[in-house]
């Protein structure tokens, strides 16, 4: 038994009984028995998985978020596959071989892909058909950098080996360049901006809330040794790769007109604050400061998306005069929305401060002081664009008829629980410095 | 545990009482209650105070990996600027009694109160920083929501400018951390450390934002002009003084060899505030920010104060910081309600307030004597106090800190001219003037304050000096 076998398995069940209401109760009982299960220690009972008190901390965590998308959700086919995204990360997260990471890597993608093609209009045809094209660019970069590092002569069925010579290591660079396509990072950025802000909301909560950070926290187990094996030719790239998406994703989100929009790009940026844990990764706090920005982000980017969702009832177009007075028409509404932005913004007291303080420290710990003050610059500038969607919430009235749709109470259950891990990990620090990786 | 609460409390109950008085409107008697609270609390914790050093009042939340341990720990500094706080959040309470939107606004102030104590009472460099952060946020609504025409502009101009300049805070807590393996202030000492130079260069632009000094002021007009009155006393008489306060505790006198090296930096930019800030409050003929850079003014002789580093200049430096806050607060309430009154920022609008408005102009009058430093008011303590101090550090040139007088007085008597005394214009002749009874008794308490300290500065001077004293005996940096 492990939590993957039952995800999977009651994914699979799950197509019997579509029709019937008990598939919420169904999936919330697979997520909780799966929590369970990871918590007590259970792992894949594959060759090439394993797991650690990290990872099963982050697992019992994308659990509880996708048991929020499935409260809220009220289509049944986004309650099978919300399961079918548990499953796949929980393989993702417990790969320890690059080809057990590379396969479950790429179901996890196919499964996201089918997720944004269940679409509504046009929009959303377009931003399925960008994610889909991205994906397979990634997909050929990762096969071409496994194809080189293996006609080195090197095995796929175990860790990466840190001493590959040249083809080895350029193609585990093809390989992280692939990962990084999918993860955002600058110049491979752009059919994020696009895609995520016209699938719909809600999955692009899950594309950007929970499928990148499990891929950015495996990507970390995967590759960190290899990393640190060669840190001066590694670091620098890394670094400039990281600065580089922190900042334009912040500079490009100070434009935008559109809700979905501007939380693409703080996605962006958000990539580029996690990829500062791959260039400090000499420093001790890296990894623990990789997992709690994982955390963070997680709950803060899933509840933004999914209350977008509702509040614009599916449609991908919400723009900020839309939310003009929303504080007044739908006060708990406006507070979660603002509250998880604060977070965002790296606000102190939630989730989203202490998570970027320790990614910090880990880079001041790598005697990077002028890396961390432009990251440090760039948080605080992010905050422009955060505080004046608050700015539209909370300051303006709402001058014309702006479709905002009333949020019905399971959604806002959802939302509680979101927002609780954002306010739990915003000051019990313990519960992720307790855990390694 | 009662002194977590103390802090945590009106966080986390703030949103309660938003709701459960929502449509009773008895916000504003909860607010007060809390606030009262918190001053009886504050001068019990003074009777308490040891002869010197810190009092432990718990620790929190430990987490040896990161030494990130909510530390509570107050020293008479602390709590001196506790008191004020808790003082001046009543007043603030009282001054907003007839604000729109009660339940909001109250709230938010209470979720302010904690936020502020914690600033007060955390010795642990991370705590220190999150609350500090944290204040930033009921007053970007506070600003935003009930400020006047400009607010949204200068409450997001206000939020990102003083964020920017925290992070330079932040970096230097690190660089702390890094360098001593500890987020505890109380152990931090220039020997400790690595790179001292850069971590007092960090800090100091980090709080001179706060304070504000020039060049770094710029956020502060804006922010001023545009917040309702009570919520510019709140910016002027506490987040100003955070600044401050964190001046003296950090920059001075946790780095007191980098402070000798560097005071030179202090004392110019303050000269430089003084006397700009002077001449732009002369230039004015908008009321309120006439009075805004009539505080940065100010704060630039406390500026001059902290620079000297001296028992008696620091004492001084102390006493002005709290003269500023009674005197400069109903300066502020005065202004805003003029405007609220007769919809004019104009000191040309206005004049012969004095014939409709007698009590109101008196203690305009008076609080304004004190900003030019009037004998027998709080200014006239402060200024002559920072004067002799300043002068037995620097030597006799420093005489020029009379020029900062001497401008006050013009800006200010000539704005008594135009408002208070005149003849009566227009627009005042169909205003009526009248004040709800709560609002006017915190500007009689202010007159109090300003009056009675100005003549007996005693007892003030006897809790100021036992704080510095407090460190001499130590060995700090004196």
């Amino acid at each position: 038994m492990s939590a993957f076998v039952i995800l999977f398995s009651s994914a699979l069940f799950s197509f019997g009984i579509h029709k019937l209401s008990i598939l919420k109760s169904l999936g919330m009982t697979a997520l909780a028995v799966a929590g369970v299960l990871a918590v007590l220690g259970y792992t894949t009972p594959l060759n090439g998985f394993s797991s650690s008190s990290a990872i099963q901390l982050f697992e019992v965590m994308v659990f509880i978020v996708l048991g929020a998308v499935i409260l809220s959700e009220d289509e049944n086919i986004n309650i099978t596959q919300s399961l079918f995204i548990a499953a796949a990360s929980v393989l993702v997260l417990e790969s320890a071989t690059l080809l057990t990471f590379v396969i479950s890597f790429e179901a996890l993608s196919i499964i996201s892909f089918i997720l944004v093609s269940n679409i509504k209009d046009a929009t959303q045809a377009e931003g399925a058909v960008k994610m889909f094209i991205s994906g397979a660019i990634a997909t050929g970069l990762i096969v071409l950098g496994l194809t080189l590092y293996a006609l080195e002569g090197h095995s796929l069925n175990e860790a990466v080996n840190i001493k590959a010579g040249i083809f080895g290591t350029l193609g585990l660079w093809v390989m992280l360049m692939g990962l990084f396509y999918k993860l955002t990072i600058v110049p491979m950025h752009s059919w994020a901006a696009d895609s995520y802000a016209q699938v719909r909301p809600s999955h692009a909560a899950i594309l950007s809330g929970v499928a990148k950070t499990v891929v950015v926290i495996a990507t970390f187990y995967i590759f960190s040794p290899f990393i640190l094996e060669n840190l001066s030719f590694n670091t620098p790239i890394l670094v400039v790769l990281s600065v580089a998406t922190m900042t334009l994703g912040n500079v490009l989100a100070l434009f935008q007109k559109k809700i979905g929009k501007i939380l693409s790009y703080s996605s962006i940026a958000h990539a580029g604050y996690m990829l500062l844990a791959f260039a400090a990764v000499q420093s001790s706090y890296a990894s623990t400061g990789l997992l709690y920005i994982a955390i963070a982000y997680i709950f803060m980017q899933t509840a933004l998306f999914l209350l977008l969702d509702k509040l614009s009832n599916g449609a991908s177009d919400m723009t900020l005069e839309d939310f003009k007075g929303l504080a007044d028409k739908d006060k708990f509404s406006a507070l979660f929305f603002t509250i998880q932005l604060f977070s965002l913004a790296g606000i102190p007291l939630l989730a989203g401060f202490i998570s970027k303080a320790v990614l910090v420290y880990a880079v001041v710990d790598a005697d990077m002081t002028i890396v961390a003050l432009i990251a440090l610059l760039n948080s605080a500038l992010s905050v422009a664009y955060y505080a004046w969607i608050i700015k539209h919430i909370y300051f303006d009235e709402a001058n014309r008829k702006n479709k905002i749709a009333s949020v019905q109470k399971m959604p806002l259950i959802a939302q509680t629980v979101l927002l609780a891990g954002t306010l739990y990990f915003g000051v019990f620090a313990y519960s992720v410095f307790s855990v390694t990786l | 545990m009662s002194y977590l609460l103390l802090i945590f409390l009106p966080i986390v109950l703030s949103l309660l009482v938003y709701f459960i008085t929502r449509n009773t409107g008895s916000a504003k008697y909860m607010a007060l209650g809390f606030f009262v609270v918190m001053l009886i609390h504050s001068t019990y914790l003074y009777t308490q105070l040891p002869e010197s050093g810190y009092m432990l009042l718990g620790s929190f939340l430990n987490i040896k990996a990161f030494d990130f341990e909510l530390v509570l720990q107050v020293d008479r500094l602390s709590v001196i600027m506790l008191l004020l706080t808790s003082i001046l959040l009543i007043l603030v309470a009282l001054s907003s009694w007839t604000v729109k939107k009660q339940a909001a606004y109250f709230s938010l102030l209470i979720f302010f109160s904690g936020a502020i104590f914690g600033v007060f009472m955390s010795t642990n460099f991370m705590w220190f920083f999150i609350f500090w952060e944290l204040t930033l946020i009921p007053m970007y609504f506070l600003v935003g929501i009930w400020g006047a025409e400009g607010r949204v502009y200068a409450a997001v101009k206000f939020f990102l400018y003083t964020h920017v300049a925290s992070m330079f805070i932040l970096l230097a807590f690190f660089l702390i951390y890094k360098q001593s393996g500890t987020f505890d202030m109380t152990l931090i000492k220039d020997a400790v450390l690595v790179t001292p130079a850069l971590i007092w260069w960090l800090l100091f632009v980090g709080f001179a934002v706060k304070m504000p000094l020039f060049p770094f002021h710029t956020w502060l007009p804006d922010a001023h002009v545009q917040a309702p009155a009570p919520v510019s006393v709140l910016l002027a008489g506490v987040l100003l003084k955070m600044g401050a306060y964190a001046m003296i505790r950090m920059v001075i006198l946790m780095l007191p060899l980098q402070a000798q090296k560097y005071a030179w930096v202090i004392l110019v930019l303050g000269l430089l505030s003084l006397l700009y800030a002077g001449f732009m409050a002369l230039y004015e003929t908008h009321v309120k920010k006439m009075v805004a850079y009539s505080s940065i003014s100010h704060m630039g002789l406390v500026a001059i104060a902290i620079s000297a580093i001296s028992f008696d200049s620091l004492s001084a430096g102390l006493y002005e910081m709290i003269g500023h806050a009674f005197i400069i607060s109903p300066l502020f309430l005065i202004a805003g309600f003029l405007h609220h009154k007769t919809g004019s920022w104009q000191m040309g609008d206005m004049g012969g307030i004095m014939q409709k408005a007698p009590y109101i102009s008196a203690i305009f009058v008076l609080a304004g004597l004190g900003a030019l430093g009037l004998p027998a008011t709080m200014g006239f303590i402060g200024e002559i106090t920072i004067l002799i101090s300043a002068i037995e550090t620097y030597g006799t040139w420093l005489i020029i800190i009379l020029l900062g007088s001497m401008l006050s007085a013009a800006y200010l008597i000539w704005t008594f001219r135009r408002v208070i005394y005149g003849e009566m214009s227009e627009l005042v002749m169909k205003t009526d003037f009248t004040m709800s009874k709560p609002e006017f008794i915190s500007l009689v308490i202010f007159a109090i304050f300003i009056v009675l300290f100005g003549i007996y500065p005693q007892p003030l001077f006897d809790m100021i000096n036992q704080t510095f004293s407090a460190y001499t005996s130590i060995g700090g940096a004196l």
